[in-house]
């Protein structure tokens, strides 16, 4: 059987490849011409412990990581433990054997391949090889296409000299000799697409670094945390290159206050943090929001609370993201699908802060951070820009003016006549501080009518599916891209169903909400949280009394998941 | 100095001509009316143009400085004016960055920004209104109060050792470390003007004499137990400014003078090189970078 969508996991100890093994599949998938989509799991821990990387590869475009694999590549014991319940029939096996640290009972209709990884790599020479003789047997057997395989294993290893690269480049064919000489049992084979598209590999994480370059980023203030610290990564590295700023803060309050300071001088300015380092955050967005100063606050979310899960995923920051902070705080919250989004909502977020003055968060989480996906070439040109409100140097200048729309024009330092002060206190139109009873009641109506232009700004929302249906599903973040084939597979066995995707958190789009729910018999909720956050807002802001879906175990949602509770629902 | 003042755009300026509309609100007798006289004449003896002056504060008595001031500004939370300060400069080195503020927002509320200032010799004047007491709050101890104290929530005298904000400073690496008292205008108008002057990381502590929460530090004691440093103290030299600080404290005293300049690059300098090195513009072509990225 030929299956035009193939799931391979390789799972081992940390340390032993697994995550480049990951790589060189998924890489090589992609420069096929294959669409991918990865899901990691790795422990907090630096050495050691279970760390698995799954590859997704379709000729077909990818919305999430699939339910289960088809391919297990298990390095040790442990990995086949862990995994072992999910290897039902049909499903391919591929183990460290003989000469591993386990003897597997395997399964029935589990087609298993047994590649001495260790042994072999031994008598090579170096037990570093293991995983290149892994992915060499992979290729073998799976059709992972092997030219493109060579030129990347020979890409990463050519710096490291000729020995190092000699070396890996035995392992592997070693690795499908061993698996050339194993009668083939089972049938899964990737398949070649029909056309290459112009496209790139990118994770969340690089993808929002890549976004705020676009959008024009000057300044980058950030301080390191699981799972963000690679969107601080990919800018130290890019960010240089057109004359910008990247500073490591002491932590995420001076993160955000360094983010103010530059985005006050006239720069677009953004931080990168998890939840941990929003909830320090809170005060300073409250000084954004307060004295009008536009900056882009990006979340990648993790387990909590507290310390949390640091490593896991999950979509529990809603609440702290729209609300968190002292006193009546307004903000702008946008969370993101997929790796796409991760460009064009990391750009969307500085059009909106520049525009509106205020804080912008956009909201990724654990699992988009580390999933590499295919995403079509994103050409800079085709993402507009805008720019803030500037004051034209006409009369006497006013900070904070009561306009029409309730944007006051902005001056940067240097601009003459234009001297003001940021504060925190509250002001009237002038920046003075101004405690009457009236004037507060004029600058909150003022900070927060401005933004009524937000929600028209992103109208309208993703609907999946048309007319009226027995149900609709209801998801944020990359839950999105689950409750997508789900509707799909569901819409193939004749349910109806449909799906509502917002981007747009805070404000809410109430109506378009409203207008969903007023097709759909049944509303449900599914999103990664113990309390049903969005749930929440919703029952809060709309007419709307969703169910809720919710699970916490540290993972996304999976497909079946949300097919299995549809069905449940409309039984 | 023989740097070239980039950070200081110049016009000519008199002292009033830094003045605002808006009156200062501090008590008669606060020492920061002497700070803020001393830092017009700073400015004007500089020549510094408002328009290039970012004068920037965090929350307190003394953190209301800035609305005194004609320039850009900011007033922003406690205890973070440093790290705002720290956005502005790097975004804008071609800005005049003046940091002021108290003894609570500094060293205890903002104390964990202060070392990384010093330490990455971010190119601004901090100057530190020392009044050894929490006074918009209404008298509490605070990181510099004498132990003996009996304050707002020390009723029976305090229980803790002050710290000493300039043997701080001079610890994390702080480029300039001067000290003076609220009390004697000119030597504090010249060392906030030597700061600003400086490239660097500046940082100007000013006993500022607190008439309404704090009765055992008034400007006369300040005055008896203040000691100018000898003439022969050599500010190129960290251990003799570590010395001289310490020596003081052995004698009840308090140094005044400019202790510590050093010549090193900021943190800007450094950032400018880094793009250089990468040669880095804002016209630099996205899509080489995006190519790096296909598979």
């Amino acid at each position: 059987m030929n299956k035009n969508d193939l799931i391979i996991r390789v799972a081992g100890e940390g340390g032993e490849g697994i995550i480049s093994t990951g790589d060189f599949i998924t890489q090589a998938c992609a420069r096929a011409g294959l669409e991918v989509y990865t899901f990691k799991t790795f422990p907090a821990e630096i050495k050691g412990g279970y760390a698995m990387y799954q590859t997704r590869a379709s000729a077909a475009p990818l919305f999430n990581q699939g339910d289960t694999f088809d391919i297990l590549c298990a390095f040790n014991g442990e990995a086949y433990d862990l995994n072992r319940s999910r290897l039902r029939p049909g499903t391919a096996f591929v183990y460290d054997g003989p000469g591993g640290d386990f003897e597997p009972d395997v399964p029935e209709g589990v087609h298993a391949y047994a590649i001495p990884m260790t042994k072999t790599a031994k008598e090579m020479g170096s037990i570093k090889a293991k995983n290149m003789v892994a992915l060499g047997a992979l290729s073998q057997l799976f059709d992972i296409p092997e030219q493109p395989l060579r030129e990347i294993i020979a890409a990463k290893f050519t710096k490291k000299g000729t020995t190092v690269l000699e070396s890996n480049l035995n392992a592997f064919t070693r690795g499908r000799e061993l698996a050339a000489a194993l009668p083939k049992t089972d049938s899964w084979r990737m398949t070649a697409p029909a056309e290459k598209r112009d496209v790139v590999v990118l994770s969340g994480n690089d993808a929002i670094g890549l976004g705020a370059l676009i959008a024009g980023l000057d300044f980058f203030a950030a301080y390191p945390i699981t799972p963000a610290t690679e969107i601080a990564r990919y800018v130290a590295r890019h960010l240089p290159k057109r004359g910008g700023t990247l500073i490591q803060a002491e932590d995420e309050i001076a993160s955000l206050a360094q983010v103010l300071g530059a985005s006050f001088a006239g720069k677009k300015a953004m931080t990168a943090t998890s939840g941990p380092g929003l909830a320090l955050m809170g005060e300073m967005l409250g000084m954004s929001f307060m004295s009008e100063t536009p900056c882009v606050v990006v979340d990648v979310q993790r387990g909590g609370p507290s310390t949390g899960l640091p490593t896991k995923h999950e979509q529990s920051d809603l609440f702290m993201a729209i609300h968190g902070s002292h006193g009546d705080c307004g903000r702008i919250v946008l969370s993101v699908e997929g790796v796409s989004d991760c460009i064009a909502l990391t750009v969307e977020a500085f059009n909106l802060a520049e525009k509106y003055q205020c804080p912008v968060l956009l909201l990724s989480d654990g699992s988009l951070a580390f999933s590499t996906q295919t995403v079509p070439y994103p050409e800079p040109a085709d993402y507009p820009i805008v720019a803030r409100k500037a004051w034209d140097g006409k009369g006497e200048y006013q900070r904070y003016v009561i306009t029409d729309d309730y944007i006051s024009p902005m001056a940067a330092p240097g601009t003459p006549g234009g001297m003001h002060i940021a504060t925190g206190l509250e002001h009237d139109e002038i920046g003075q501080p101004n405690y009457t009873g009236a004037n507060h009641e004029a600058m909150q109506a003022k900070r927060f009518r401005k933004l009524d232009g937000v929600v028209k700004d992103f109208a309208p929302v993703e609907v999946d599916g048309e007319g009226d249906a027995e149900l609709g599903i209801i998801a944020w973040g990359s839950t999105i891209g689950v409750v997508r084939e789900g509707i799909a597979r569901l819409r193939a066995e004749g349910v109806s169903v449909k799906g509502f995707y917002p981007k747009l958190l805070w404000p809410m789009p109430v109506e378009q909400f409203e207008a969903f729910g007023a097709t759909c018999g049944k509303v449900v909720v599914a999103e990664v949280n113990y309390l049903g956050q969005l749930a929440h807002f919703i029952r809060a802001e709309t007419n709307l009394r969703p169910e809720s879906y919710t699970i916490c175990g540290g993972l996304p949602f999976t497909p079946a998941m949300i097919v299995s509770k549809v069905k449940e629902m409309l039984r | 100095m023989n740097c070239a003042q980039t950070h200081l755009h110049k016009v000519e300026l008199e002292t009033k001509d830094y003045k605002t509309d808006a009156k200062p609100f501090w008590c008669p007798g606060c020492g920061d009316h002497g700070v803020l006289t001393g830092m017009y004449r700073a400015l004007a003896e500089i020549g510094v143009d408002p328009n290039y002056l970012v004068n920037i504060s965090g929350i307190g008595c003394s953190s209301r400085l800035p609305y005194f001031v004609r320039s850009y500004k900011m007033h922003t939370l406690h205890g973070r004016a440093g790290p705002v300060a720290t956005g502005v400069q790097l975004a804008r080195p071609d800005l005049a960055i003046l940091v002021n503020g108290g003894d609570g927002d500094g060293f205890s509320i903002g104390g964990g920004h202060m070392p990384h200032l010093a330490r990455k010799n971010i190119n601004m004047t901090y100057v530190l209104m020392d009044n050894r007491v929490y006074g918009l709050t209404k008298g509490q101890v605070s990181p510099t109060s004498q132990r003996q104290m009996k304050a707002y929530t020390t009723p029976y005298g305090g229980v803790e050792e002050p710290l000493d904000p300039v043997l701080y400073m001079l610890t994390y690496g702080a480029s300039f470390v001067a000290q003076t008292l609220a009390t004697n205008v000119k030597m504090t108008a010249q060392l906030i003007k030597e700061g600003m002057e400086h490239r660097g990381f500046s940082f100007i502590s000013v006993l500022s004499q607190c008439p309404t929460f704090n009765t055992i530090d008034d400007a006369k004691s300040f005055k008896g137990s203040s000691e100018e440093l000898q003439d022969n103290h050599d500010v190129s030299d960290i251990d003799a400014a570590m010395h001289a600080v310490n020596m003081a404290h052995k004698n009840g005293k308090i140094p005044v003078g400019l202790l510590y300049r050093q010549e090193r690059p900021t943190l800007d300098e450094r950032m400018a090189d880094l793009v250089k090195q990468a040669g880095g513009h804002p016209g630099y072509d996205l899509r080489k970078i995006i190519d790096l990225s296909r598979p």
